[in-house]
């Protein structure tokens, strides 16, 4: 009977660690470095003949090297003789570059990260809120994209206190379908921004909905650059919003998006723990973090125990 | 256009010289026309490729590579490769992640937006290294051989009914040169063709050395001993081969590079490793077989990286009476500290391929020189885009090169 082994790449120690206490296990043993020309070595430390390998590698920071960390990292597991090596990533590198735009020789970067994961000898993918859901189409093999909703719901209902008085907003038509489900899971209203381009250049933001005097919660997958989402709020104080709260799963925060939300009239920008959080938060007060550990935990235990996840789409484990 | 410094022969190479009188300055742009991208983001990086495109008289093409805020690669090529020959140059410099990520996609990029073929050259193979199992660990030559024959999806149509370009597969050939083991060839599905640049070191030491008659060709260690003895033997000079009791450099167990690597980038490095780094190592006792006393020491190998070996064997050199020292290798690398180790110590000339870039080293370290082999690739696109024969760039090759 095969056992799990969980092993942590370089990107996301942390939540890794807390992955394995919840599983009541310890972090395989596996030693990541670099050599002087940049080289990346992986050299996995105990046996895993015959076992259940999971590998947790976020795509975040430095991606090209935390990618070819966890390739490397999968294909010594599969040599090594491993039953079944299944990495979680739970935010996806590449994932915005999922088709070919205007200019139709653009990659699709993350249909060439589907094919090199698959190269590399992966048998089964677990993520978390992939961007465009039809990523999964990408694979030839089984993709458990889970969702942070149930998360975030449980922390909408016991951080913000006058919830039933929300409105969910999403700040772009894109993530209409995400907002309308947890609005209607909370019983409230929602409202949407979309972009209005004049002479296809000035873009001014209109709101669709009534926001006086409620409470505002926007609500998105990816925070980068925060552009977006900083008009957004600006938008909603001056339609009348009390409060804005932002929610958004994956915390990247490039460029001079700590700045733009330490000037911005967010109440608290939420972000879960699939990116490291500890050093953007030393700089900005306003970010709060939401373990998503359990989730991932139990959806290892479950896989590995040949149960349903399905659980896991509505339900935040204990 | 003013390039960098580096040498280039008086006279070219006897193999050469029918290949440059037939060199068309419009390379039969109406079969299908050819393209030449070169996939770094790096300027620095692209020196190579536009000595190149100089050489076979056509422009780089457009494309823009560059990294977003979240460190994400993006590629956009801008102009037409429908139809065409694509070859993609890539040089590897210091973020070889990057690098990597960068060639993959721009091969992608070419493949979905239908070019014909995508040849790519990749003078320095990345993690050529690590070739071999040792111990858990990966082999990521084998690794990055078939993401990039398989990651665009083997399919192939012909169609033999209109003269249709064929959907290829993702990389349909390589260029590469003076990979670390021969053997990495069979690691892809696609040919690989491994040129050498072993006539331009040793037209350099032809050239440049005065008394080149009166050296001798030192392989560093027994591993290197067949490359030597080739370049001896082409130079009709004899061979000295050090051995020392704990080099171990290729053995299965232990890869003899330094980690972590002494960088000052910012979130390369894991931030727990903090282990002091050059940790001095005792000398084992070292033997040289073969007679160096009164001779120049000509040290070769495929890639200068670490110099610690290097050094060592300079100074086992210069002891047993040899009085000029010189390095040739085809990939220099120079990692961390090695310009400053080299300036200081007894080796008198360190002469490495532009394969690599190493700018920001030679301004460290006069001692290095540069060699220009920027001719053979050239040589290498335009008879493969003719569908000429290339036995012409294997003529004088031994069989241990």
């Amino acid at each position: 009977m095969p056992n799990i082994v969980l092993f942590s790449g370089s990107s996301n120690h942390d939540l890794s660690q807390k992955v394995a206490e919840r599983l009541g296990l310890d972090l395989g043993k596996v030693v990541t470095k670099k050599f002087s020309n940049q080289e990346t070595c992986v050299e996995i430390g105990e046996s895993v003949r015959g076992e259940d390998v999971y590998i947790v590698q976020s795509g975040c920071g430095e991606v090209n090297d935390n990618l070819m960390e966890l390739l490397i990292m999968i294909n010594a597991c599969k040599i090594a003789s491993a039953l079944r090596v299944t990495p979680v990533i739970p935010c996806f590198p590449y994932a915005r570059q999922d088709k070919k735009d205007k200019v139709s020789r653009a990659p699709i970067s993350a249909k060439l990260v589907a094919n090199m994961l698959s190269v590399a000898g992966a048998d089964h993918i677990i993520t978390m809120d992939l961007h465009a859901s039809q990523i999964q189409g990408f694979f030839d093999i089984a993709v458990d994209n889970l969702y942070a909703e149930p998360a975030v719901l449980q922390w909408i209902k016991g951080n913000i206190p006058e919830w039933k008085n929300c409105i969910i907003v999403s700040p772009d038509a894109g993530g209409a379908k995400r907002v309308t489900s947890i609005a209607d899971h909370l019983n409230v209203e929602f409202a949407l921004i979309h972009k209005e381009r004049k002479n296809s250049e000035v873009e001014s933001m209109a709101l669709v909905g009534d926001v006086k005097n409620r409470i505002a919660i926007l609500l998105d997958d990816l925070a980068d650059t925060c552009d977006i989402v900083c008009l957004a709020a600006n938008k909603l104080i001056s339609a009348g919003a009390i409060k804005v709260y932002a929610i958004l799963t994956h915390g990247i925060f490039s460029g001079p998006a700590i700045s733009r939300i330490n000037s911005s009239p967010f109440e608290a920008v939420v972000v879960t723990n699939t990116i490291p959080q500890e050093d953007k938060m030393k700089l900005c007060p306003k970010i709060q973090v939401i373990d998503i550990s359990m989730i991932l935990a139990e959806a290892i235990r479950r896989t590995h125990n040949g149960e349903s996840v399905s659980y896991l789409f509505r339900h935040v484990p204990m | 256009m003013s390039f960098s410094s580096a040498w280039v022969p008086k006279k070219p190479l006897p193999e050469y010289q029918e290949a440059d009188t037939n060199n068309h300055p419009d390379m039969n742009i109406t079969k299908g026309g050819l393209v030449i991208f070169s996939a770094n983001s790096n300027p620095s990086c692209m020196e190579l490729a536009k000595r190149i495109a100089e050489r076979l008289g056509v422009e780089l093409g457009k494309v823009q590579v560059y990294q977003e805020a979240n460190r994400e690669t993006r590629v956009q090529i801008q102009e037409s490769v429908r139809g065409k020959d694509v070859f993609i140059i890539q040089t590897v410099s210091k973020d070889v992640n990057t690098i990597i990520m960068e060639l993959l996609i721009m091969v992608y990029a070419c493949r979905t937006s239908c070019a014909r073929s995508i040849i790519g050259v990749v003078p320095y193979f990345p993690y050529s290294k690590q070739c071999k199992m040792r111990k858990r660990g990966s082999i990521v030559s084998k690794l990055l051989a078939s993401m990039m024959c398989k990651a665009g999806e083997y399919r192939q149509h012909r169609s033999f009914l209109w003269n249709m370009p064929c959907l290829s597969t993702s990389l349909t050939h390589l260029i590469t040169m003076d990979l670390h083991q021969k053997e990495i060839q069979g690691f892809f599905n696609i040919p690989v063709d491994n040129l050498r640049a072993s006539p331009f070191l040793l037209q350099y030491i032809q050239e440049e050395i005065p008394d080149y008659r009166n050296a001798v060709i030192v392989a560093k260690s027994p591993a290197s001993a067949k490359r030597a003895q080739s370049f001896a033997e082409r130079l009709r000079l004899g061979i000295a081969v050090i051995h020392g009791e704990a080099q171990d450099a290729e053995s299965d167990l232990v890869d003899g590079r330094h980690s972590p690597p002494m960088v000052k980038n910012i979130g390369a490095i894991h931030p727990s490793l903090e282990i002091p780094l050059l940790i001095p190592k005792e000398k084992p006792p070292i033997t040289v077989v073969g007679d160096v006393g009164g001779r120049i020491a000509i040290i070769v190998d495929d890639i200068i990286d670490d110099v610690d070996t290097f050094l060592a064997a300079a100074d086992t050199l210069k002891e047993r009476g040899a009085y000029k020292i010189y390095v040739m290798a085809t990939h220099g690398i120079l990692s961390s500290d090695a310009p400053r180790l080299i300036e200081e110590s007894a080796i008198d000339e360190v002469v490495v391929t532009n394969t690599i870039p190493h700018e920001i080293q030679k301004l460290q370290c006069p001692k290095i020189k540069t060699v220009d082999i920027s001719m053979i690739l050239s040589e290498a696109i335009r008879r493969i885009h003719n569908g000429e024969s290339m036995s012409y760039l294997f003529r004088n090759i031994g069989v241990d090169d």
